[in-house]
């Protein structure tokens, strides 16, 4: 009784018959590959799951360094359900990266990324760099051993760029070394620069989504294929996913959760066989497989200027395949696409196993 | 008796049980969010260990500040000598309040509320008067405690 | 170990959890089909998780989750009432899907703009 009413109270004041006729044109395709839409979803969500949980935490967090591992720990132990929310905020983050790489490889295999879509591929790969960030950022919020470890050699490795180098590590650290200056400067970004940066991006994303409509892969595009309509069908198919997703994060939340380290002291060693996290494993790897001096040079600005060519040449992807901008099969671009996903993959797993 | 035809209609049924699902799971939802945001820390205690030696000795017709969790405690000796513990924070707008010796009376600046040596709002806006503890000596210690809470001698 | 064990086949079945509905249509098995990719997803996200995470972590401990057993066994039993009621609400979605699947193909789900007004 009250839904009829409530939508007479709109129809009197906005003309939304528009709107209503956009939002049930929106149609889905159905084939083979079509459960690849369904993870942009996913990785929406999660984010909107990092946004609530991240908002909770920020109310009792205390970026400063003599207080922030004081006041996680206070978190977990003294405030109601505290060491819930963290822990979601934990596994809400894990997931969201591996989502993240799962929905980019898809676009990449199918090559949703082609004509007229380009700039959908710019806008989720500045999106990729953005969440990465988000984690590194959040990750230093503990000020532990290993936090404090891993943002050392990531913000080290991105000094080691030739220029512009030490004017990236210098900005990111708020000085020469990682200190209280880094975590007030991270906090900065983790709680504001990068949200407000992602929510512009992710408005673009999904407008130039619902401008675009769904692609199709390019040997399906010519056949005949059914579609479904997003409102009501595939909307409450990605409710279902959701809720699912929603589980499982949960699930992991209260079986497994993050533990606390030591807390980081700039003068001591880094603990015993440390890591970074894992979504930047493959990078870590990469880096190991050059030596120290290549032809007189040094092996690590070498070795990261590689990196970032091979990641520059996966960003410009969308523009350097002719073939299926023109609709066509592009068979080579397929195979680039392996390959990176296959590198990917098992410089990850290299990196967890040594 | 069997219907011949159904008292509501599908949509309604299951539109229903869709609403009602989505409600639970989210009250319960919103219960551990809302536990969350409000804080365990903090709390008024329902006492406070003092040492003697710091208050025993202050002039007659005189306070003396304690802490009270956040907010200040008053220990007041009055000019006959017998002690007593108030808190001093104004019932109107939370505002501490002083003891005004010359008047023997307790004061709030915020909007000139006036409290006589009891604790009765006797001027200005404040509608309830302050709120006095119990004070009691053990041995070196004296026990400032919210009139009617237990006091848990192993924590003392 | 053994406990770990134990929560790690139960974590495997937990991301496990879309039982195949009873489609009475064709054409939503590629849905089927879809999902069971999806929750294959998720179930070696968890496995992957459950079994290389644990391997990194400090020997100091502080208490990331309540130690109190009867706090534990009230977390547990609150898991278990979640997934019911997250199984609850696919069922009644599915039910829902099934009745928008049925509409459609008799064709009575869109409005007639033809249709003649009550004066």
């Amino acid at each position: 009784m009250i839904w009829p009413k409530f939508k007479d109270w709109i129809d009197e004041r906005y003309d939304i018959a528009e709107l209503k006729k956009l939002a049930k044109s929106k149609l889905i395709p159905q084939h083979r590959y079509d459960f690849l839409y369904y993870t942009g979803g996913i990785t929406l969500f999660l984010f909107i799951l990092q946004f609530i949980t991240g908002m909770l935490l920020a109310f009792y967090y205390i970026p400063h360094i003599d207080f922030a591992y004081e006041s996680i720990i206070d978190i977990v132990t003294k405030i109601n359900m505290g060491w819930f929310f963290r822990s979601l905020h934990h596994w809400g983050a894990q997931l969201c990266i591996v989502f993240v790489f799962i929905h980019l490889f898809g676009t990449l295999l199918v090559k949703s990324y082609r004509k007229p879509r380009e700039l959908l591929w710019v806008t989720g790969f500045i999106l990729l760099v953005i969440s990465i960030f988000f984690g590194l950022s959040g990750y230093l919020m503990l000020w532990d051993e290993r936090a404090f470890a891993a943002v050392r050699v990531a913000t080290g490795g991105a000094g080691a760029l030739p220029f512009v180098g030490s004017f990236i590590k210098i900005f990111l650290r708020g000085g020469v070394d990682v200190s209280g200056d880094t975590l007030t400067r991270f906090y900065a970004f983790h709680v504001s620069i990068l949200p407000l940066l992602s929510l512009l991006l992710i408005g673009l994303h999904l407008l130039f989504v619902q401008y675009h409509g769904m692609s199709t892969p390019v040997s399906l595009e010519k056949k005949e294929h059914k579609e479904e309509p997003f409102f009501p069908n595939v909307f409450y198919k990605d409710m279902m996913i959701w809720l699912v997703v929603l589980g499982v994060v949960v699930t992991l939340a209260i079986l497994l959760p993050p533990e606390i380290g030591k807390k980081a002291n700039a003068l001591a060693p880094p603990p015993e066989g440390i890591k970074p996290e894992w979504y930047f494993l493959f990078l870590l790897e990469t880096l190991k497989l050059f030596p120290g001096i290549i032809w007189g040079f040094n092996g690590e600005t070498i070795a990261i200027v590689c990196v970032s060519i091979g990641i520059f040449f996966f960003f410009l992807i969308p523009f350097l395949d002719r073939k299926s901008s023109r609709g066509e099969k592009s068979p080579i671009f397929t195979i680039i696409a392996v390959v990176y996903l296959l590198y990917f993959i098992t410089m990850t797993l290299v990196g967890f196993l040594s | 008796m069997k219907l011949k035809y159904s008292l509501i209609t599908r949509r309604q049924f299951l539109n229903t049980l869709f609403g009602g699902s989505l409600i639970a799971f989210f009250s319960g939802t919103i219960f551990s969010l809302t536990k969350f945001a409000f804080p365990t820390l903090g709390k008024e205690p329902d006492f406070v260990v003092l040492n003697k030696t710091d208050f025993a000795d202050i002039p007659k017709n005189s306070a003396k500040t304690f802490a009270w969790g956040g907010v200040p405690g008053l220990y007041l000796k009055k000019e006959d000598g017998s002690v007593a513990a108030l808190k001093g924070v104004c019932t109107h707008m939370e505002c501490n309040v002083t003891y005004r010796p010359a008047e023997k009376k307790f004061y709030c600046a915020c909007h000139k509320g006036w409290f006589d040596e009891t604790g009765k709002n006797i001027a200005g806006p404040p509608p309830k008067p302050l709120e006095f503890f119990e004070v009691t000596e053990k041995g070196e210690k004296l026990i400032i405690a919210r009139k009617g809470a237990k006091v848990d001698l192993a924590k003392v | 170990m053994k406990i770990k064990l134990f929560l790690q086949i139960i974590i495997s079945l937990l991301s496990f959890p879309l039982v195949p509905f009873r489609v009475r249509r064709r054409e939503s098995g590629s849905f089927k089909f879809q999902n069971s990719i999806l929750s294959l997803c998720l179930f070696w996200v968890a496995l992957f998780f459950f079994v290389i995470k644990p391997l990194a972590f400090a020997e100091e401990k502080i208490p990331v989750f309540p130690s109190t057993p009867v706090e534990a066994y009230t977390i547990y039993a609150s898991l278990a009432v979640f997934w019911l009621a997250i199984i609850g609400l696919i069922v009644i979605i599915k039910m829902k899907l099934n009745e928008i699947d049925r509409i459609q193909k008799l064709g009575i789900d869109k409005e007639d703009n033809e249709a003649p007004l009550l004066d």
